[in-house]
């Protein structure tokens, strides 16, 4: 049987992780509180982008942009991978990447020119290992991304599919389905392939019976609104808009998905840690009371050999 | 008298939610007042300042662009960034312009988006220059 101080030690140790998987865990559980919140403010834009659509159709235009259509040359394509900068966080990072290896190859035997752009260390670690080096990485993404730098990637990909330089735009990411599920997933964000895709998560349905009185209400005339300067000036700007707030959204959905991960991965890793502390001091009890055992022995034995 | 329910969103938050007398709004033209019982639109927003007026006090925001939706004396603005026009730094913006306005454009998409950089940044100069 082992050393009892040796265990003893141990269970020590095992205990300060435990506090710090703890902490982390409390951490990670206020950062999803506040990432959550933010994932459904963002809702609220995209509910009225997807009003302002349906508006438009129901104006009789005929739904067309460039950025909607399909290309015919398969030229360049660019895959982003969103991950996370820390580790700690279960299977998350691990599942985006084991997603993002075969579908770059995919995409390399489709496209002539495919690069790839990484946002966070762990995923940029990770393709590096496997000798993909991204063409542009991104470190500055944590657990609140901000629009506005969200919004220079989403307008640098705009201005390259406009000038011809990029033909598709893929981006793997986890998805947050609910809070018990997020799942990695690959999108195609250019061109896009309809504009009510904006905003047909699971979170916008519950607003959307706070909106169907508005949309009864404008569905009397067949198009009540006026449009400045015309609809389809107004179509030029929204699918543009839409798409920015696509890809702000994988970014949320990213960051959400990564909090629920880590959490998730310390409460199992704290809970671990507890049942190892009760393993340890079972065997450090015993270790404990065979030593005393032993030393009595020895003292019985030593008397006797006197006596 | 009836008032307007002034809503603006951008894509992380709402900006403003409140009950205002009179809205004028930067539409991609020129300016567009928004009175209580306006008849419903949607307009293309440009860059410039959005400003609401409530009693005696009026707010001052610099709008960068997207779209206006006026119904049922409602009037929601969807714009990516709404900043309170007192906290634009107008040396910042100036760098900006300067900044914008050596942006290459030999062609007709990048003068585009030089030109579009451009008017964002005059626009924040502009709203700026009245605080």
């Amino acid at each position: 049987m082992a050393n009892a101080r040796a265990l003893d030690k141990r269970r020590k140790s095992v205990r300060n992780i435990r506090k710090i998987t703890r902490t982390m865990e409390l951490i990670a559980t206020a950062r999803f509180k506040k990432a959550m919140d933010r994932a459904t403010a963002a809702t609220a834009y995209t509910s009225r982008i997807t009003e302002v659509v349906s508006d438009l159709a129901r104006s009789g235009l005929q739904v067309s942009h460039p950025l909607l259509e399909a290309r015919e040359s398969k030229e360049k394509a660019l895959l982003l991978v969103l991950t996370a900068n820390r580790g700690l966080c279960g299977g998350y990072n691990g599942s985006v990447v084991r997603m993002a290896i075969p579908h770059i190859a995919k995409m390399r035997s489709e496209y002539g020119q495919v690069n790839l752009e990484v946002s966070g260390k762990r995923g940029i670690n990770a393709l590096g290992f496997r000798g993909l080096v991204p063409d542009e990485s991104f470190l500055q993404f944590e657990d609140q991304p901000k629009f506005a730098d969200v919004e220079v990637i989403a307008n640098r990909y705009l201005d390259d599919f406009a000038t011809g330089k990029l033909d598709r735009l893929d981006v793997v990411y986890t998805r947050f389905v609910s809070i018990s599920r997020q799942i990695a997933t690959v999108e195609t964000l250019l061109p896009i392939g309809s504009l009510d895709g904006a905003a047909d998560d699971a979170e916008t349905k519950p607003t959307d019976g706070a909106d169907a009185p508005g949309a009864g209400a404008a569905d009397e005339g067949d198009s009540m609104y006026e449009f400045l300067p015309s609809a389809e000036s107004i179509l030029e700007e929204v699918v543009p808009a839409s798409f920015r707030v696509k890809l702000f959204k994988c970014f949320l959905d990213a960051a959400v998905s990564e909090q629920i991960a880590r959490m998730v991965a310390m409460k199992s890793a704290t809970e671990n840690a507890g049942d190892m502390i009760k393993q340890l001091s079972m065997t450090y009890n015993r270790a404990r009371q065979s030593q005393i055992t032993g030393e009595i022995m020895e003292i019985i034995g030593g008397v006797e050999a006197l006596g | 008298m009836a008032q307007l329910n002034c809503i603006v969103v951008t894509p992380e938050k709402t900006a403003v939610d409140e009950q205002a007398d009179f809205v004028a709004l930067p539409l991609y033209d020129g300016e567009l007042g928004i009175a209580p019982q306006h008849s419903p639109l949607i307009g293309r927003l440009g860059y410039g300042e959005l400003r609401i007026r409530a009693g005696g006090t009026v707010q001052r925001y610099y709008i960068d662009g997207g779209f206006v939706q006026v119904s049922d004396n409602v009037v929601s603005v969807l714009t990516n960034r709404a900043v309170l026009a007192s906290t634009l730094d107008a040396s910042a913006v100036a760098e900006q312009l300067e900044t914008a306005n050596k942006q290459p454009s030999n062609s007709p998409e990048l003068l585009e988006i030089r030109d579009r950089a451009v008017q964002q940044a005059r626009a924040q100069l502009l709203v700026a220059k009245r605080n």
